[in-house]
C-alpha cells in the first residue's frame, strides 16, 4: 500500500486544496490513486474544494470526508486547514464507498441498512475486514444509523466512524461525497481482502457522585432519573437553573458527559446531551436504555492523556496479528485519529501533547490524519457485547489500517 | 394440654420474642449502618457537587487565561508584521483573518476618514463584505465620526455607555460582542478598528478590549510610520532627481569648458607660431643692426635698437612658454620620460640660481635625504620647474634672506619643498596663483616684468609627472611651494 499525505493551512479553499493535494501526490511515490480522504476545517467546505482536489489528481478519484473543528496530521493540530491522503491499495485489497443522504427524511435506522446495502454492492465473495464512516455530526440518532449499518453489515462486524463536527458552533457539519459538499449525510467504505487493522478507543472520563438510574427513557431521549427531571442531574451538581443550562448544554456536557455503566466494560460509555426541553428531558447524542445506571462523569487532563495511551497501545496491539499473511517489514500502515472535540477542550493547549503520543507510539514516520468530532463509533470490547459497534462521546478512536 | 406441653410453647414463644427482638435489634443496628452509608453517598455526591463547580470554575479560567494567552501570541505576530510595514496600503493586507480568530472575533474591519470625500473607506474587512461597511457607515458617518474623535474604544460590555448604539452596531454587523476602537495617527487620515463575533458562549472581556485598544494604537503608529517614511522616501526621491540633473548640467558645463579650453589652447599654439616667425626677424634684423653690420648707428638710434633686441627677447620667451603650455595641454607634448637623479637636477638648478642669489646677499640652503630615491622624469621639464620656482623665490626674496630645498621621499612619493623668506602671497590670491597670464599685484611685480605664466607651465609640467603641487604662504613671512614627484 502506498500512502501519501498533504497538509495546507491557506485559507482560500483552492489554493488548499491544490496545495494539499500537490504535496499528498508528491508523497505518495505511486502514480495509482485509488482514494483520497479529506478532512478540513468548516469555513473550507465547498465545492471548489472537492473538484479542485478533482481536478489537481486529473482523475476522478473517489473522495470521502468530512468537516471538523480542527485536523490532525503528523505536521500538527490545525483549528483551519486541509488534509488530503491519497492511497494506493495493493493488489489483494479490495473497497466501495457508499453515501446516504436526507437522512431526517429516510430516518437514521434505514438510511443506516440502505449504507450497508450499497457498500455490499459487488462484495459477494470478498472478505469483508471492516468499516469506516464518516456521518453528519448534528444528527440525532447516530445510534440508529450504526444499528441500521449492523443490520445488513452484520452486529458484530468492526466498524470505526466519526461525526462531523464544525468551529464550535454547533451549526452546520459538512460531509464530503466525491465533488459533493453535503449535510443531513453520511458516508462509508467497506474495506476487504487482505487489508488488516487494530483499533483502540478510550475516554479517560471517571464518574462522579452517586449512581442514578434511567427511570424513564427511549431511543436518545432520557426523560427521568431517579424519578425526577433529567436535567436536573446538571442543575444540582453544577448548581445552575434551567434556563442557563438549556443554553449552555453543549458546551457543558462536552466537559461533563452523561456515563452508562456497561457490566464488563472497563469505562462507561459516555453521552454528550445536545438539548434540555422545558420540562427537563434531556437530548442525547446517542441511545439509553430504561433501568440503565447512569453518572455524571468529569475528566482530566492526566486521564485523559493516559487514555489515549492505553488507546494507541491498543491499536498497535492487532494489527500485527498472526491472522495477517505477510511479514511486519512489507506491511506499510497509516492512522486515523477520531478525536472528540470534548478532548480538545479539556486539554486545549496541551492538545499537542496527544499527538506527540501518537506519533511517539507509531513510529515518526507513519502518516497519521485525523480530525475533531462531535462523535465517535467503535465496538465494545467485553467480550458480552460480541464486538458490536456503539456509538461514543468523549473518545478518542485510534484506527490503524495496514496492508 | 398437658402442663408440659404449655411449658414448652412458652418456651418456644419466648424464644421467638427472644429472637425477634435480637433480630430487630440486628435490624436496627443495620439500618443506622445503611442510614450512615446513605449519609456518607449523599456526603460523596454534595463534594462531587463541589468537585464539579470548583472543576468548570477552573476550565472557565483555564479558558480565559488561554484566550489570554492566545491573544498575546497574535497580538505579538501582528504587531511584528504591522511594525515592519513601511507601505500604508500594506499594513492592512498584512492583517490575515487567523490571528482574529486566535483573538475569538470571527469579523473585523477598518476604516479611514477621508477628508476630502467626506467619506469612510475601508481598508480592512474580515467576515462583513467591504461594501455593506461602507455603506452604513456613512449612512451615519456623524455618529461613527463622533466614536473616532472621542478616541476612546467603545466596546460591548461597558455597560454605562450608549446602549442604542450598542445596539444599533450590534445589529447591523450580526454580532453579540464587539469591541471599536479608534487609529488615530498624529498625521493624515484617522479611522475606525473593529472586531466582533458572533459567538453566544464566549464572553469578550476587558482583556479584549485592551487587546483591540493596543492593536488600533499599533496600527496608529504604523499609519504614522509608514507615512513619515513616504514623505521622507518621496524627499530623497525628489533631491535624488536634482542631484542627477544638476550632475547633468555640471557635466555639460564642463564638456563646453574643455571646448572652450581646447580652442583657446589651439588659438594660443597657433598665434604662438604665427608670431614667432615676425619675431625671428625682427630680433636678426635688431641683431644686425646692432652690431653695425649695415653701418654705423647714432648712439640714441642703438640705445633704441638695443631695447627693441631684449623686448624681441622676452616675446620669444613668452611665446615659447605659451608654446609649452598649449603642447602640454593638447597632450601634444610628450615627456621623454628617463631615470633622473633628482639630487642632479636639484644641485645643478641650485648653481645656476646660486649666481643670483650673491647677488641679493640670499642664503640658498638644500635639505635632501639621503635615501632620495631615482624618478621618471623629462630631465629638461623638471629643470624648468626648479629654475622657475627658484626664481620666483630669489625674485620675492628682500635681501639677507634665505631659500632652502628641502625633498623626502615617503610612501613611494617624492616631495620637495621650496622654502622662502619672501614678501608673501595674500591670501585671496592663492587660489588663482597657478592661473595662466595671473600676476600677484605687489610692488616687485609691478617694477619686475613677468609673463604670468610660468607657475602656470610648472603646474602643467608636475601634473604630466603624475604629480601635484601647492603653495603656502604668510603675507610677510614667505612662501613655501611643495610638489610630489612619484619615485621609480
Amino acid at each position: 500500500m502506498n500512502i501519501g499525505v498533504g497538509l495546507s493551512t491557506q485559507r482560500e479553499p483552492v489554493a488548499a486544496a491544490r496545495e494539499a493535494t500537490r504535496l499528498a501526490a508528491i508523497n505518495i511515490h505511486s502514480s495509482k490513486v485509488d482514494l483520497a480522504i479529506v478532512f478540513s476545517s468548516a469555513d473550507l467546505a465547498c465545492a471548489a474544494l472537492l473538484k479542485t482536489i478533482h481536478a489537481a489528481l486529473k482523475s476522478r478519484v473517489p473522495i470521502i470526508g468530512c468537516s471538523s473543528a480542527g485536523i490532525i496530521s503528523n505536521e500538527g493540530i490545525f483549528k483551519h486547514g486541509l488534509v488530503v491522503m491519497l492511497l494506493d491499495f495493493p493488489p489483494n485489497a479490495y473497497f466501495n464507498i457508499a453515501c446516504v443522504k436526507d437522512i431526517q427524511r429516510v430516518g437514521a435506522f434505514n438510511a443506516g441498512k440502505e449504507m450497508g446495502d450499497r457498500l455490499l454492492h459487488g462484495f459477494r465473495n470478498i472478505h469483508r475486514d471492516f468499516s469506516v464512516i464518516f456521518s453528519d455530526g448534528l444528527m440525532d440518532e447516530a445510534s440508529n444509523l450504526i444499528s441500521g449499518l449492523q443490520e445488513k453489515l452484520g452486529r458484530s462486524f468492526p466498524l470505526v466512524g466519526a461525526s462531523a463536527s464544525d468551529n464550535m458552533q454547533f451549526l452546520r457539519t459538512y460531509i464530503y461525497f466525491n465533488e459533493e459538499v453535503l449535510t443531513d449525510s453520511a458516508v462509508g467504505i467497506l474495506l476487504g481482502g487482505k487489508l488488516s487493522f487494530g483499533l483502540g478507543i478510550k475516554h479517560g472520563w471517571k464518574p462522579l457522585g452517586k449512581p442514578r438510574t434511567i427511570t424513564k427513557g427511549e431511543g436518545n431521549i432520557i426523560q427521568k432519573i431517579d424519578g425526577e427531571p433529567a436535567a436536573k442531574i446538571y442543575e444540582e451538581y453544577l448548581a445552575c437553573g434551567l434556563p442557563q443550562l438549556q443554553k449552555e448544554i453543549r458546551r457543558i456536557s462536552t466537559l461533563y458527559p452523561i456515563g452508562l455503566y456497561l457490566p464488563g466494560e472497563q469505562e462507561y460509555l459516555l453521552r454528550n446531551v445536545l438539548s434540555i426541553e422545558g420540562n427537563g428531558s434531556m437530548r442525547l447524542q446517542g441511545n439509553v436504555v430504561e433501568g440503565a445506571a447512569v453518572r455524571l462523569m468529569i475528566g482530566t487532563k492526566e486521564s485523559c492523556l493516559n487514555a489515549t495511551l492505553q488507546a494507541m497501545n491498543e491499536a498497535k496491539k492487532i494489527l500485527f496479528a498472526p491472522i495477517v499473511e505477510m511479514t511486519k517489514t512489507e506491511i506499510k500502515n497509516f492512522v486515523f485519529v477520531f478525536d472528540s472535540v470534548s478532548r480538545y477542550m479539556l486539554l486545549r493547549r496541551d492538545a499537542s501533547r496527544e499527538l506527540e503520543i501518537i506519533k511517539e507510539g507509531f513510529g515518526r514516520n507513519t502518516p497519521i490524519i485525523g480530525l475533531y468530532t462531535y462523535g465517535e463509533q467503535a465496538p465494545l470490547k467485553a467480550v458480552s457485547y460480541q464486538g458490536q459497534a456503539h456509538f461514543h462521546n468523549q473518545t478518542i478512536a485510534i484506527l490503524n489500517i495496514g496492508g | 394440654m398437658s402442663a408440659l406441653t404449655i411449658t414448652g410453647l412458652a418456651a418456644a414463644i419466648a424464644f421467638l420474642v427472644i429472637f425477634l427482638i435480637l433480630k430487630i435489634d440486628k435490624i436496627k443496628k443495620m439500618q443506622a449502618v445503611v442510614d450512615k452509608l446513605k449519609k456518607s453517598l449523599e456526603e460523596m455526591d454534595e463534594q462531587a457537587k463541589l468537585i464539579v463547580r470548583t472543576d468548570i470554575e477552573l476550565n472557565r479560567t483555564q479558558e480565559e487565561l488561554d484566550k489570554k494567552i492566545t491573544g498575546l501570541y497574535a497580538l505579538q505576530r501582528l504587531s511584528r508584521t504591522i511594525a515592519t510595514t513601511l507601505e500604508e496600503s500594506q499594513i492592512f493586507k498584512t492583517i490575515d483573518s487567523s490571528s482574529f480568530d486566535d483573538l475569538g472575533f470571527e469579523k473585523a474591519f477598518a476604516i479611514l476618514w477621508d477628508e476630502k470625500e467626506n467619506r469612510f473607506s475601508v481598508r480592512l474587512n474580515i467576515g462583513i463584505p467591504g461594501n455593506e461597511i461602507e455603506e452604513h457607515i456613512n449612512s451615519d458617518k456623524n455618529t461613527y465620526l463622533e466614536l473616532m474623535r472621542s478616541g476612546k474604544t467603545f466596546c460591548s460590555i461597558a455597560t454605562a455607555q450608549n446602549p442604542l448604539l450598542k445596539e444599533k452596531i450590534a445589529r447591523f454587523f450580526k454580532v453579540n460582542s464587539f469591541v471599536i476602537s479608534p487609529i488615530l495617527p498624529k498625521e493624515g487620515e484617522k479611522g475606525l478598528f473593529f472586531v466582533g463575533t458572533e459567538n453566544t458562549d464566549v464572553a469578550i472581556n476587558e482583556g479584549d478590549e485592551e487587546l483591540i485598544t493596543i492593536l488600533s494604537n499599533q496600527i496608529g503608529q504604523a499609519l504614522e510610520n509608514a507615512r513619515l517614511f513616504e514623505k521622507t522616501w518621496h524627499a530623497q526621491q525628489e533631491l535624488e532627481k536634482k542631484v542627477e540633473e544638476r550632475t547633468r548640467e555640471l557635466t555639460l558645463a564642463l564638456e563646453e569648458v574643455k571646448k572652450i579650453n581646447k580652442r583657446k589652447t589651439d588659438f594660443i599654439s597657433s598665434v604662438s607660431h604665427e608670431l614667432r616667425t615676425p619675431l625671428t626677424s625682427i630680433k636678426g634684423y635688431a641683431a644686425i643692426l646692432i652690431e653695425e653690420k649695415l653701418g654705423h648707428l647714432p648712439a640714441a638710434a642703438k640705445e633704441r635698437m638695443e631695447k627693441i633686441n631684449r623686448h624681441s627677447d622676452e616675446l620669444v620667451h613668452m611665446v615659447n612658454d605659451l608654446l609649452d603650455i598649449a603642447r602640454i595641454e593638447s597632450g601634444r607634448q610628450t615627456m621623454k620620460m628617463e631615470e633622473v637623479r633628482l639630487k642632479d637636477i636639484i644641485y645643478n638648478a641650485a648653481d645656476i640660481i646660486s649666481i643670483q642669489c650673491k647677488n641679493k646677499d640670499i642664503e640658498l640652503l638644500t635639505d635632501i635625504g639621503e635615501d632620495i630615491p631615482s624618478v621618471s622624469a623629462d630631465r629638461v621639464q623638471l629643470e624648468r620647474v626648479f629654475i622657475n620656482l627658484l626664481g620666483n623665490a630669489v625674485k620675492f626674496t628682500p635681501e639677507k634672506g634665505k631659500i632652502t630645498i628641502k625633498a623626502r621621499s615617503e610612501n613611494g612619493i617624492i616631495r620637495v619643498d621650496i622654502a622662502d623668506t619672501g614678501i608673501g602671497i595674500p591670501v585671496d590670491s592663492v587660489s588663482m596663483l597657478f592661473e595662466e597670464f595671473y600676476r600677484v599685484d605687489n610692488d616687485i611685480n609691478q617694477q619686475v616684468k613677468g609673463t604670468g605664466l610660468g607657475l602656470s607651465l610648472v603646474k602643467h609640467i608636475v601634473e604630466a609627472h603624475q604629480g601635484k603641487i601647492w603653495v603656502e604662504s604668510k603675507p610677510g613671512k614667505g612662501s613655501t611651494f611643495s610638489f610630489t614627484i612619484p619615485a621609480i
